[in-house]
């Protein structure tokens, strides 16, 4: 066995599925706090990258001005979308709020290349392609910048959950009612959670735009994403880093391994296992809090 | 009381008549062509540029005066990459009085090959469709026109045999985007390998592309003489770039057609100096056509897109798509005269003998037999500015591909 060549597969299925993770992580957030899962993340990460690409191609700004501005303008479109949207969802049934999001996700990957532009676009973050080489292991450059990404943005986000306003997220999650009862602006908590998955969209945007180019093909991030929320447990941030981690590396090794001997296609088999799996045997995750209801 | 009401059931038939006559005779007055793309999800990254050559050329056409007094058309719509949306845009451009299709799309247009063969319009399939579809006892309807991905693989490896001195010995990966499209090739390269005793192994990345690293890894391993690239959109640039990573030559980079001007500004000019691609149309603006066309259509106000586009690689395919399609109609005019019907342009496209556009394309001869045109096409690479030829136009290995074609073709007359 080539333990090279596993090593490799190991350490860029780590950093992949950290990246993974940064999509992952404003399914979590938005979850946390309205107990809604938003299969429009995956086209929110799209919309950020086309974002930053338009204030750095087409105004000429500089990239940490683009980020900046893409962070407001996502933090805006996160509170608008629970302002315009959601908020008229109140007493629907929670399908009919995940097919909401669902028709969001269609209406942006059609909106926004349509506006913009539909071939790929570069997005340089000015990251050299020549892998970083420890011991004939070639670490991928950009993947490593995601990766020390995506755990700042998670540790950020499991500190926010600590602060005052966090706490409120997290009680609004728990239970609408109560927190009404107890002042708790409600429709306030779900837009900022929304806002700051939208912040959270901007970083995984920003740095999948740089490695892929900038396209529709960045909503298609959603399915890696949905298998890391499943697997780590949807409202757990522990759980996006750790099912991250898990989905990349089994997504990098087995592939690695089993492709060349069926000819291919088994990451997207992989990753639909972990799914299938982890609902079957454990529905709530490696982390995810088990709700149990008395009936 | 009686008469008047028979007078009237005659008059209302007369008008019924009328409306009835007037999308033909409005048929009449242009020959209308239904150019569907997929604006919104898979092929987004060659339709608008594409549409736009098309519409430009048909545009110009006009401008100088049509052919034999008769004007085109362009129908465009989106069709989405989805089969039922396109036979919808079928239906609905053939009762418009559309006689020439094309869809751009492999999934809409295999939905399609059946009406057309059908209905006796002709569909063009110029990069995409049905491989076999070059086989005109088969598909009489159909016509690829440019050479197929069977032929675009056959054309590199000839350009590698003739540069290297040979195929024997030599390792060729064949990194490929994993669907249909991508594992199209796969039948032609490994008759070759076993023909020209050259060691194949193909590696497949999961669709869209977007992330191919463990694949790469793989691919560095395995320390290939030359790499295939056989996928499209930001699947290509992700596929230069992790190669480039892994340390391997541009040079020995070899994409199929699916790689212009865009990608490798988003790869970085510089990065990916050396990488070579089958082309089969001439890219840039040093041509009398695209001069025509800066000339009498943007000068004139006429565009359909952005300047700036015009000579882009994608570009030109759609400009060459229907400068062969107006010749067919050309042709057809001549031998039958008007009004164009798909029969006609059928036939009319089968006339075209050695089509000389100076260069802008390799020379085209369509027969009865050959819908493919000859399957000519030649290697270019990039120089960090633009594509450079470094092959003459030629085609390559006809007789396998050919023989695939046949026999894939013999299944869809069976399956009928």
């Amino acid at each position: 066995m080539d333990f090279l060549f596993l090593a490799e597969l190991f350490v860029n299925g780590l950093s992949t599925g950290l990246m993974y993770s940064l999509v992952a992580l404003g399914i979590t957030l938005i979850y946390k706090a309205s107990g809604v899962p938003n299969l429009a993340q995956g086209a929110m990460v799209m919309l950020s990258g086309y974002l930053v690409w338009a204030v750095v191609s087409l105004l000429s700004w500089p990239l940490w001005l683009a980020i900046a501005l893409a962070v407001v303008g996502m933090f805006l479109f996160g509170l608008a979308t629970e302002r315009w949207l959601l908020r008229r969802m109140v007493g629907q049934p929670v399908i009919m709020i995940v097919m909401l999001t669902l028709g969001l996700d269609i209406f942006l990957r059609g909106f926004v290349p349509g506006l913009l532009g539909a071939a790929p676009k570069r997005l340089d973050l000015g990251i050299g392609l020549a892998p970083i080489i420890v011991a004939d292991v070639f670490v991928n450059r950009a993947y490593l910048v995601g990766a020390i990404g995506a755990m700042v943005l998670i540790a950020a986000a499991m500190l926010f959950f600590r602060t005052r306003l966090g706490t409120k997220l997290r009680a609004v999650s728990d239970d609408h009612v109560a927190s009404w009862a107890v002042g708790i602006s409600v429709e306030r908590a779900i837009g900022i959670s929304w806002g700051i998955a939208g912040v959270a969209a901007v970083g995984a945007g920003t740095v999948w735009g740089s490695v892929q180019g900038v396209d529709w093909t960045l909503s298609a991030l959603l399915f890696p994403a949905i298998a890391v929320v499943i697997l780590g447990g949807i409202d757990s941030l522990l759980g996006v880093f750790v099912g991250g981690l898990v989905v990349g590396v089994l997504g990098s090794v087995i592939p690695g391994y089993l492709d060349p001997i069926v000819g291919g296609g088994t990451r997207d088999v992989v990753t639909s296992v972990l799914i299938v799996l982890t609902i079957l045997f454990r529905p709530y995750g490696m982390f995810g809090r088990e709700d149990i209801e008395r009936v | 009381m009686k008469k008047t009401f028979k007078k009237g059931m005659i008059g209302a038939l007369f008008a019924t008549a009328a409306l009835a006559a007037a999308p033909a005779l409005q048929a009449q007055e242009t020959v209308k062509f239904g150019l569907f793309h997929d604006f919104t999800k898979v092929y987004t990254f060659v339709a608008d540029e594409f549409s736009q050559g098309q519409r430009d050329y048909l545009t110009l056409i006009n401008e100088e005066g049509g052919i034999k007094g008769q004007k085109f058309e362009a129908i465009v719509r989106d069709h989405g990459n989805e089969p039922q949306r396109g036979l919808e845009l079928y239906n609905r451009a053939r009762e418009e009085g559309a006689i020439y299709f094309m869809f751009l799309s492999t999934p809409v247009a295999n939905a399609v090959v059946p009406r057309a063969l059908q209905d006796k319009v002709v569909l063009g399939t110029p990069l995409h469709g049905r491989g076999d579809a070059m086989v005109g006892e088969t598909f009489p309807y159909v016509f690829p026109m440019m050479a197929s991905y069977w032929s675009q693989a056959a054309r590199l490896l000839k350009y590698v045999e003739d540069t290297q001195g040979g195929l024997k010995g030599k390792k060729i990966a064949h990194v490929h985007i994993d669907t249909p499209f991508g594992r199209e090739p796969l039948p032609i390269l490994e008759k070759l390998a076993q023909q020209k005793s050259f060691e194949l192994r193909a590696f497949a990345y999961p669709s869209p592309g977007n992330e191919q690293s463990a694949v790469w890894s793989d691919v560095r391993r395995y320390r290939p003489d030359y790499v295939l690239i056989w996928g499209a959109g930001n699947s290509q640039m992700v596929s230069v770039r992790e190669a480039v990573r892994n340390g391997i030559d541009p040079s020995k980079i070899l994409s199929v057609v699916w790689l212009t001007e865009t990608d490798m500004k988003n790869i970085g000019e510089s990065t990916a100096i050396g990488v070579k691609r089958v082309e089969v149309v001439q890219p840039g603006r040093d041509h009398p056509i695209i001069q025509r066309i800066l000339d009498k259509v943007y000068k004139a106000g006429k565009g359909a897109g952005p300047e700036a586009r015009v000579g882009n690689t994608y570009y030109n395919y759609g400009v060459a798509d229907m400068v062969i399609a107006t010749e067919g109609a050309k042709l057809a005019l001549e031998k039958f005269g008007p009004p164009l019907t798909g029969e006609k342009l059928k036939a009319g496209m089968e006339m075209i003998r050695d089509l000389d556009t100076k260069g802008f394309m390799p020379p085209v001869t369509i027969t009865p037999q050959d819908h493919q045109g000859g399957g000519q096409a030649r290697v270019s690479q990039w120089d960090g500015k633009a594509w450079v030829p470094v092959s003459d136009w030629a085609a390559a290995y006809q007789d396998v591909v050919w023989e695939e074609a046949r026999a894939s073709a013999a299944k869809f007359s069976q399956a009928k």
